[in-house]
């Protein structure tokens, strides 16, 4: 029996909510189970257009139709799993990357892994390696090698919905990790503290759940890593055996053996399972204890990320008011959205720069915590440059050549009267859900050219203005 | 429509008339939009952060002319009392340097003599992120003292964008941020906004933003946001505009970036700290080994007299004494010569210091030329006591959140 919506809003004062305090209110049970449409929550574009921008860089016309004939679960399934051969794909734009990492270009890299969130036929994976790019955020200003950036992004992807202590495993001991955090020599006599501190705080715990004891010890377990000929080798003569006491557990840990012990903890699904609720769910406030038990408790058991992502974005929780529109669109969920919804595909180098001023630069988060997102990607700068992206995105006198065309994408979806035509642009991007004064507002500018050329532009200028609305950095 | 009628309607009109508020913009909106632009925390004083990239050699650039170490050092490279404009009876600039040498005399530009860091590093890569960072030897801080100084700002102060770079360059670890994303412009018309549709003055962008509360706040967030954006695009493509021209700039890439500082800080939008750079990419320019002399001179021929230009704007407008410029380099140079008419790495350098409230002339000694580290001058000043005094003293931040320590303040801004 789903509980009304009225009581999933939260009930605090409007903007004045300090972001540690839980204001949420629901029923642990009800928010993770599966959503199941009813009438005071029925399926609509809305949460069609909802589950796509999150599970995915947005939607075209086509998917969101698809998705209100299938409902919310088997869109997905669609999702989390789709019927088709991703091999084929994976293989041919693997190839490409691999000759970008080999001329080491990180442009390149980074140009390619766009056209590949654009063109995959599974965005959810897609959009997992990135949220794991910000959580395990390595820059290639520290690595300087694009081959090992690339290299560790191919090890995000490939466990990005699997297993999470095999991707922590697999992180803790990735070249590319080494070199960042300066230990490329893991040796016995001088354990390397800093890998150890950011291994525990920024990708493991969060802060202040070990003490400096912990740190020490886990860098003893780590000793006899090395990076060679930009491969983690082995040493085991400089491998310190002895007996090491991390966070309670005494043992003769090896590398292993400690990332085992972290992962035990209980702050360590916490800090995770927070950080991709913040993700897929919302970022105004943290969520309280006990909603979160569940999960927590579930992961603790499997580290299975498909079926912690899966319980997300089926559930009640997701398609209620406590998640609707409560992210701030990253850069890449900008930009791709709108090229998503246009059927277009653009210059992905060219692109790759202009999300970087941005302020998301692939490949190069700020720093070993990742991007801190939600309000930190606007300010006065940042949200003018989003209007002139679009604006580049949309014109053919721009580098991107105007290959977006919304005359073009509503004709195809049998639109031609402004007036449709501009219904159809405001479905597609925003599923009509804009408040009656900014809806007028914006009708009163439908193009009222005659003339080819002119309602062309100025049809631009009204997508333009679609994106640039507060509602459409929302996320 | 013809093209000659949008090029007139869009050069009549301009951008800024294009996109003028929607009437209706609801009081709470337009109210927080303007206090944002109006930010005035602690002052309007802003800082003018210049890096000269590759090592500049301050012994050619504030000339000890007197020295006879000097001159029996430098043997191809020196400069003699009848070259240099001289400051006193020991020191002098570069010949080039004459438009400083005039603001020197006007009080208007101090010289900190023999800054530097303990154990500091003469590898390029490794001096200047020092230098960004402001921890030294720490090879793990990923980010600059340029950029923790603006997330400082965001974070206390609630300023939106206190800081940009304007320049030519790829941006620097010096203004990477944790938190804040720190734009990098070439140009002001970065800073405005762009309209696919010029023709269609109907259309204003941000018309449909809509007049009441809703129970989202980080939709709030966005239509305050949107509004103080647009806001400030308005009064910076007004500055970009307007066709006073105070003074002439010469045609170097750095006056084109001081005139564009000038121009954002009279539009008054709240930036308080810009960096800008000369030298270049790579090793940069001040990195000269070999042939050093005519490429060096022609540096600082550019500093000088853009920085002049500069100073003169700001002057015009009243505004110098807001305005406070320090330039930086990851190392002074060898005293030797090298033997290819060049000069190797060094440690000590001054720094240039620039504004209407700078205390002007010398600050600190000069180092010895005959009491040497491995043949470079030693240092006496660390180069975070500058940023320390600039940060505390000058912006009113917290130098000791920025760089984490505490360092003895120096006397470098009138009282």
């Amino acid at each position: 029996m789903p509980v009304p919506t009225a009581a999933l809003v939260s009930n605090s004062q409007m903007g004045k909510k300090s972001p540690t305090e839980s204001h949420i209110q629901v029923d642990p049970q009800w928010a993770w189970k599966p959503y199941e449409p009813c009438a005071e929550q029925p399926w609509n574009l809305r949460w069609a257009g909802h589950l796509y921008r999150r599970a995915a860089f947005g939607a075209t016309w086509k998917q969101l139709q698809q998705a209100l004939a299938d409902g919310p679960q088997k869109t997905a399934d669609h999702l989390l799993r789709p019927q088709v051969d991703i091999n084929g794909f994976d293989q041919e734009l693997g190839e490409y990357e691999s000759s970008a990492a080999k001329s080491e270009s990180a442009e390149g890299i980074r140009a390619w892994w766009l056209r590949r969130m654009i063109q995959t036929p599974h965005p959810l994976l897609e959009k997992m390696t990135l949220f794991w790019h910000g959580h395990f955020a390595l820059s290639n200003t520290s690595v300087k090698n694009a081959q090992l950036m690339y290299q560790y992004i191919c090890l995000l992807r490939q466990n990005a919905m699997g297993s999470y202590e095999s991707l922590f495993d697999g992180i803790a001991h990735n070249p590319a990790m080494l070199i960042a955090l300066d230990s490329e020599k893991n040796r016995k006599a001088q354990p390397n503290e800093n890998f150890a501190l950011e291994l525990l705080q920024a990708f493991g715990l969060g802060p202040s759940h070990f003490t400096e004891n912990d740190v020490r010890e886990t860098a003893r377990a780590f000793t006899g890593w090395f990076v060679m000929k930009n491969q983690s080798r082995f040493i085991p003569r400089e491998h310190d055996a002895g007996s090491k006491k991390i966070l309670g557990e005494e043992g003769n840990f090896t590398s292993k053996d400690a990332i085992q012990t972290v992962l035990r903890q209980p702050a360590a699904s916490r800090f995770v399972i927070r950080k991709l609720y913040r993700w897929f769910i919302s970022e105004i406030e943290y969520p309280p204890d006990p909603l979160m038990a569940p999960l927590e408790e579930s992961f603790a058991k499997d580290y299975d990320i498909e079926k912690l992502v899966s319980t997300m974005l089926r559930s009640n929780i997701f398609f209620s008011q406590t998640a609707y529109r409560k992210r701030i669109k990253s850069p890449v969920e900008f930009a791709l959205g709108i090229i998503q919804g246009m059927e277009a595909n653009v210059s992905t180098t060219k692109l790759g720069q202009d999300l970087a001023a941005l302020g998301q630069n692939l490949y190069h988060p700020p720093t070993i915590k990742g991007w801190p997102g939600g309000r930190h990607w606007i300010n006065s700068a940042t949200l003018l440059s989003r209007c002139n992206l679009a604006n580049a995105l949309l014109s053919d006198k721009s580098l991107y050549g105007g290959k977006l065309s919304p005359l073009a994408i509503a004709k195809k979806h049998g639109f031609s009267k402004p007036d449709s035509t501009c219904k159809f642009l405001l479905d597609l991007y925003l599923q009509g859900d804009l408040d009656s004064e900014a809806r007028e507002s914006l009708l009163k500018r439908v193009p009222q050219s005659t003339e080819a050329n002119d309602y062309s532009l100025e049809l631009n200028q009204y997508a333009q203005q679609i994106f640039s609305l507060p509602e459409y950095q929302l996320v | 429509m013809s093209s000659t009628r949008r090029t007139f309607l869009k050069s009549s009109l301009g951008a800024a008339t294009l996109f003028s508020l929607h009437p209706f913009v609801p009081a709470f909106l337009s109210g927080t939009a303007n206090a944002a632009v109006n930010q005035k925390t602690n002052s309007d004083k802003v800082m003018v952060v210049l890096q000269l990239s590759g090592g500049n050699d301050g012994l050619n650039t504030v000339v000890p002319y007197a020295d006879d170490e000097y001159a029996r050092s430098r043997t191809t490279l020196r400069l003699s009392s009848t070259d240099v404009h001289k400051i006193d009876s020991y020191l002098g600039f570069h010949p080039e340097m004459k438009a400083l040498s005039q603001l020197y005399q006007d009080g208007l530009l101090s010289i900190i003599q023999g800054v530097g860091y303990l154990n500091s590093n003469r590898d390029h890569a490794i001096a200047i992120r020092d230098w960004h960072t402001g921890r030294p030897h720490q090879a793990s801080c990923q980010t600059g003292w340029f950029g923790r100084a603006i997330d400082h700002a965001c974070h206390r102060d609630g300023i939106d964008l206190p800081g940009i770079l304007v320049g030519n360059i790829s941006p620097p670890l010096g203004i990477n941020a944790e938190k804040a994303i720190v734009p990098s412009i070439r140009s002001i018309d970065e800073l405005t906004l762009h309209l696919s549709n010029n023709v269609d003055q109907q259309s204003s962008v941000n018309g449909s933003i809509s007049n009441s509360e809703t129970d989202n706040p980080i939709l709030d967030f966005l239509r305050q946001s949107k509004v103080n954006a647009f806001n400030k695009s308005k009064k910076i493509a007004a500055m970009a505009q307007s066709q006073k021209m105070n003074v002439e700039y010469p045609p170097f890439q750095l006056a084109h970036s001081l005139r564009t500082v000038a121009q954002l800080i009279r539009a008054d939008v709240g930036i308080k700290m810009y960096y800008t750079e000369l030298g270049g990419d790579g090793f940069g320019g001040f990195d000269n080994h070999a042939s050093q002399r005519d490429n060096h001179a022609a540096l600082l021929r550019q500093l000088s007299e853009s920085v002049a230009a500069f100073m003169k704007d700001l002057q015009y407008d009243n505004i110098l004494d807001n305005v406070l410029l320090i330039t930086f380099s990851e190392f002074g140079r060898t005293v030797k010569e090298n033997g290819r008419r060049g000069t190797g790495h060094g440690i000590a350098a001054p720094m240039l210091m620039a504004g209407g409230n700078v205390k002007g002339g010398l600050i600190g000694s000069h180092p010895s030329l005959t009491d040497l580290d491995n043949d470079a001058l030693k240092f006496h000043t660390d180069f975070r006591q500058v940023y320390a005094s600039i940060l505390d003293q000058w912006l009113g931040l917290d130098s000791q959140v920025v760089l984490g320590g505490q360092y003895e303040p120096l006397n470098i801004l009138k009282a």
